[in-house]
């Protein structure tokens, strides 16, 4: 809300410059956003918050301002109006009496509607108002004095002489006075004449009953709305009023009739109306409520001990009566218009907040012992992250959030997907299923912003509805490489799969995972030469491969990109990170290597499986260490060398047995798969 | 005899000084003077034949001619071989060979920060669900479906037969904990949150915080204090200066905006020019914190006569973009590697 500092002084002199006065509120919760000079006043701009929406008002402020500083409040003159004992001639009925808690109605007779004098025009101005007529510009005045939204009507145009409260019927339509035809329904609650609605409750008046340089006779109303159904109905209709505002916040109800009054007063007094008698019809008061603060308790909520007679000063400052005083105990009545302070807790708030939280001490609190201070997924989460960060890569942070288009451009299915009920935009319209998409947008952003070389991961939860009634939310880890490996000693040459499947073997040597196998399959999204599903004991926790050239196509990458993307919560289930020490081996290994041709179909994983049945547990380790095809190789085979290391536990292991063994490995892959030693 | 040691050695030093520092001519002038049938050798030789009375004074002259042209060329062939290392020189300006490092994510390394402070002061970190029902995200929390109070926590909806949203603060997490456990404790809570929020410099509709609350049967607002403004000095700077100011959230009472004093200017300093970061106000709003309101104890089954608690919450984003000085929330999530390779 905005506070005019002139206007402001027409209630309680601050004794304050307005930056000092701004700090001021601010540190009692009133936040104030900024204080700005506007001729010769300033206005301050006010964050009130949504318990207080007894601050929504000039009184309302000047009030808090008294209760904070000790100055001293002066409330306009309470106007004795003179009905001489006209009557209104109108009906009042509340057919929604849950919905409207008190309502009133006063009838202004032979009222001149005119302009404005200056000095109302200049307040309702630095409110940003336009100002309309002397009625109407009365009661937006009053609004923000006393923080009451009252309406005028135009009495004449009301039917029937009848106003009645109730739910619009369904169809209804009313042009309300920013001259938008609205279609209703029967969770809106109307003020209706005998006909027609002629106000939206609580948001806006009727075009139809609108006071203007013609009306005669106005009508009056103050009321209290319910705040939940004022809320729906703004929503519902997307406006926003500053009357809407103050009920949804809840309106003082005490304060309805001497609201009232000022505006009738001034109604009187500006536009030589003729007051009629009072109407109001509901509850007068909601009353206040009776609280008991213990004074140790406050003190072991805030951590410091505040001598007795300060609460009590501060207590009665923000208008609580005490009713009952002990040594140990403080019985106050709180004021009506507080219905934020309902308990105890409350109460000790209000002490604190005026007392001033920078008072309060700062201590430490004994140290609580933890078992596991880092869930398990998250250390393993951090471990990967130094790992891939140290070996290169850049970890990057994709939204949840993307297009259904983006899915489609991915080639990932839409089965499965949580969709977004409510996106602001279409790149909102679902939650991601895969990292792929995320981390293709990223490679694109940074290809066209000629950033070639890349080698990016995320870790991050994958999302995928699994009923209509639950999802599940999946961590994994995603790699991208795109570009070229170089560095000016070895060249440069163009990364491929197994720099890819480099990355993600250390992360699975990281987490102990010695079992995890690549098999070549096909995968929607990956190209047909070079996919393949990573799986430990026969379950698949992830899929590595080149990125189909439809997909590059689709996002308009023109580079190679090589992609995986593995579920963390499936990989942690094997993860063996205990490390247990194996004694060293007393007896040398025996290296020996074998360079064969097989044929392009035969592959790594077979021959090595193969050499490991053959030789048994005397080869310790089988290696390939040269890999070439070409001029000397015929076509359709491929060349490889493997490095075999020989070694027992038991004894220094002689020649003779180790080439006997090595000649059946090589006789084993002759047979099996046509090897030929080269 | 004698004269013709002070001629050979007149020669041979002459003749070593003049050969240049190639390695063969140091080589063959050794051959020369000290091989197995050189002149030194020789030397010795004859002097085996003179009679003993002047073989010790000989034998003097002969050593210490043999050691200056051993000394001689020892010296030279070390310089020869400098010269030819000389040759070999590297440039040692090159760039080191190896792998480039590589970043984490300056949110990533954010958190992980001020999990580490929190750590060191007791707390533990815990992790819940993104996908969260009203009663987690609103309710448990006091913070009635509709009301005003909900207008800070716009929120993103999920197409399901039962109600399912996105959490618009880490705070259901608090609840979760709670009804599972039970005091003491003190737990940290980071993770993804999710707001309708149209994008600019400021807002973004995903965004992570950090969720604080810690409860036992003594916990204090001075503590709450104490614990924040550790933290503030850890993560800022010893300098930093904390000030509280009363705020509202239906989930603690009493409640507080925190801010710290602006990185860039002082909050007493007399300013002129208005402050880039903090807008010439002198202070940053970091968090929002408060004590558990005793409502949010009873809707877990907590006796809020037997216990207290604190709670805090705040923005990982903004804390990164105090930290760093960075000017626009979206490069978090572009993911521009000239913005990753900086943190």
């Amino acid at each position: 809300m905005r506070i005019s500092y002139n206007w402001l002084k027409d209630y309680i002199d601050p004794n304050l410059a307005p930056a000092k006065l701004a700090e001021t509120l601010t540190m009692a919760g009133l936040t104030t956003e900024s204080v700005q000079p506007s001729g010769d006043d300033h206005l301050l701009e006010i964050e009130v918050t949504a318990n207080r929406p007894d601050w929504l008002s000039y009184i309302g402020v000047a009030r808090e301002l008294a209760a904070i500083t000790g100055n001293k409040l002066t409330l306009p003159p309470s106007a004795g109006i003179n009905t001489a004992g006209k009557k209104s001639g109108i009906k009042i009925d509340i057919e929604e009496k849950s919905l409207c808690q008190r309502y009133t109605a006063r009838v202004i007779k032979d009222v001149d509607v005119k302009e404005s004098p200056g000095r109302l025009k200049r307040k309702l101005e630095a409110m940003d108002l336009r100002p309309v007529n002397n009625v109407v510009d009365i009661t937006n005045f009053c609004l923000f004095e006393t923080g009451e939204p009252m309406h005028a009507f135009d009495l004449d145009k009301i039917d029937g002489g009848q106003i009645i409260i109730r739910r619009a019927r369904k169809g209804e339509k009313i042009v309300t006075i920013d001259g938008v035809e609205r279609e209703l329904n029967d969770t809106i609650l109307v003020i209706a004449d005998r006909s027609r609605p002629i106000a939206i409750a609580g948001v806006m008046g009727g075009l139809n009953t609108e006071v203007t340089g013609a009306t005669k006779n106005v009508l009056l109303e103050a009321a209290s709305f319910d705040p939940i159904s004022a809320r729906r109905t703004a929503r519902a209709l997307g406006i926003s009023t500053e009357s809407s505002y103050r009920f949804e916040r809840k309106v003082d109800l005490d304060n309805i009739a001497s609201a009232s009054d000022r505006a009738t007063s001034l109604i009187c007094e500006l536009a030589s109306g003729q007051a009629c008698e009072f109407i109001d019809i509901g509850k007068k008061s909601a009353g206040g409520k009776t609280i008991t603060l213990r004074l140790p308790k406050l003190d072991a909520v805030l951590g410091l001990e505040i001598p007795p007679a300060k609460v009590k000063k501060i207590s009665e400052s923000l208008g609580l009566r005490i009713k009952k005083s002990t040594k140990e105990s403080l019985t106050m009545d709180t004021p009506q218009f507080r219905y934020d302070l309902n308990a105890e807790i409350d109460i000790i708030e209000e002490i604190a907040r005026i007392y001033g939280y920078n008072r309060i001490p700062s201590t430490i609190p004994a140290v609580v012992e933890q078992d596991e201070k880092v869930p398990f997924e998250m250390m393993i989460e951090n471990r990967i992250r130094s790992l891939l960060a140290g070996s290169g890569a850049d970890e990057i942070i994709t939204y949840s959030l993307l297009s259904k288009n983006l899915l489609k451009m991915a080639s990932l299915e839409d089965t499965h997907v949580s969709e977004i009920k409510n996106p602001l935009s279409s790149e909102q319209e679902i939650m991601r299923p895969s990292l792929m998409p995320g981390m293709l947008a990223s490679i694109l952003w940074n290809i066209n912003r000629k950033s070639r070389d890349l080698e990016l991961f995320e870790l991050g939860k994958i999302y995928t509805k699994t009923s209509e009634r639950s999802f599940n939310e999946t961590r994994c880890l995603s790699i991208g490489i795109a570009g070229e490996i170089s560095g000016w000693a070895q060249g440069a040459r163009p990364c491929g799969f197994f720099d890819l499947k480099g990355a993600i073997e250390t992360v699975l040597s990281e987490l102990g995972i010695d079992n995890a196998a690549f098999k070549q399959t096909r995968i929607d999204g990956y190209s047909h030469s070079c996919a393949a599903v990573i799986d430990i004991k026969g379950s698949e926790i992830g899929r590595a491969g080149e990125i189909s050239k439809q997909v590059l196509h689709n996002f308009d990458i023109k580079e190679r990109i090589y992609f995986c993307e593995i579920s963390l919560d499936a990989l942690l289930k094997h993860a063996k990170l205990e490390k247990v020490f194996k004694e060293l081996p007393k007896h040398p290994s025996v290296y020996r290597d074998m360079s064969l041709v097989v044929p392009k179909e035969v592959l790594n994983a077979d021959i090595v499986v193969l050499a490991r049945e053959t030789a048994g547990a005397i080869l310790h380790d089988i290696r390939l260490i040269d890999r070439f095809t070409g001029k000397q190789i015929p076509d359709g085979k491929v060349s490889l060398t493997y490095r075999l290391e020989y070694r027992i536990p038991s004894r220094t292991l002689e020649e003779k047995e180790v080439s006997a063994v090595h000649a059946n490995i090589l006789q084993a892959l002759e047979k099996r798969y046509g090897a030929r030693l080269r | 005899m004698k004269e013709e040691i002070k001629q050979f050695e007149a020669a041979a030093l002459k003749e070593i000084e003049s050969a240049g520092h190639a390695k063969e001519t140091l080589e063959a002038l050794r051959i020369k003077y000290l091989g197995r049938k050189g002149i030194v050798t020789e030397l010795f030789k004859r002097m085996a034949l003179l009679p003993p009375a002047e073989k010790p004074e000989m034998g003097v002259l002969v050593n210490a001619l043999k050691n200056t042209i051993t000394a001689l060329l020892d010296g030279k062939m070390v310089s020869a071989v400098l010269s030819e290392e000389e040759k070999d020189r590297i440039d040692v300006t090159l760039p080191g060979i190896g792998t480039r490092q590589g970043r984490i994510h300056p949110v990533a390394r954010t958190i992980n920060q001020i999990c580490d402070v929190f750590i060191s002061m007791g707390f533990k970190i815990v992790d819940g669900p993104e996908i969260e029902t009203e009663h987690y995200n609103f309710e448990a929390l006091n913070i009635p479906l509709e009301h005003p109070s909900r207008d800070a926590f716009d929120t993103f909806y999920l197409k399901s037969a039962e109600k399912y949203l996105l959490r618009s603060h880490t705070s259901p997490v608090q609840a979760r904990f709670m009804e599972k456990n039970k005091p003491p404790f003190s737990i940290i809570v980071p993770g993804k949150v999710y707001r309708p929020d149209a994008t600019d410099a400021s807002h973004s509709f995903m965004f992570h915080q950090i969720e604080g609350l810690a409860v036992s049967d003594a916990i204090k607002f001075s503590d709450l204090k104490g614990v924040l403004e550790t933290f503030a000095k850890q993560m800022f700077g010893k300098s930093t200066k904390m000030r509280f100011r009363p705020s509202f959230f239906p989930f603690t009472e009493p409640s507080a905006e925190v801010d710290i004093s602006c990185r860039l200017c002082s909050p007493d300093e007399q300013r002129t020019t208005k402050c880039s970061l903090c807008g010439g106000k002198g202070w940053l709003e970091i968090l929002g914190a408060g004590m558990v309101n005793p409502k949010v104890f009873k809707n877990v089954g907590y006796d809020p006569e037997k216990v207290t608690g604190f709670a805090f919450g705040m923005g990982v984003e903004r804390i990164a973009i105090l930290k760093y000085g960075i000017t626009d929330i979206r490069l978090f999530f572009e993911n521009d590697v000239r913005f990753l390779e900086q943190f």
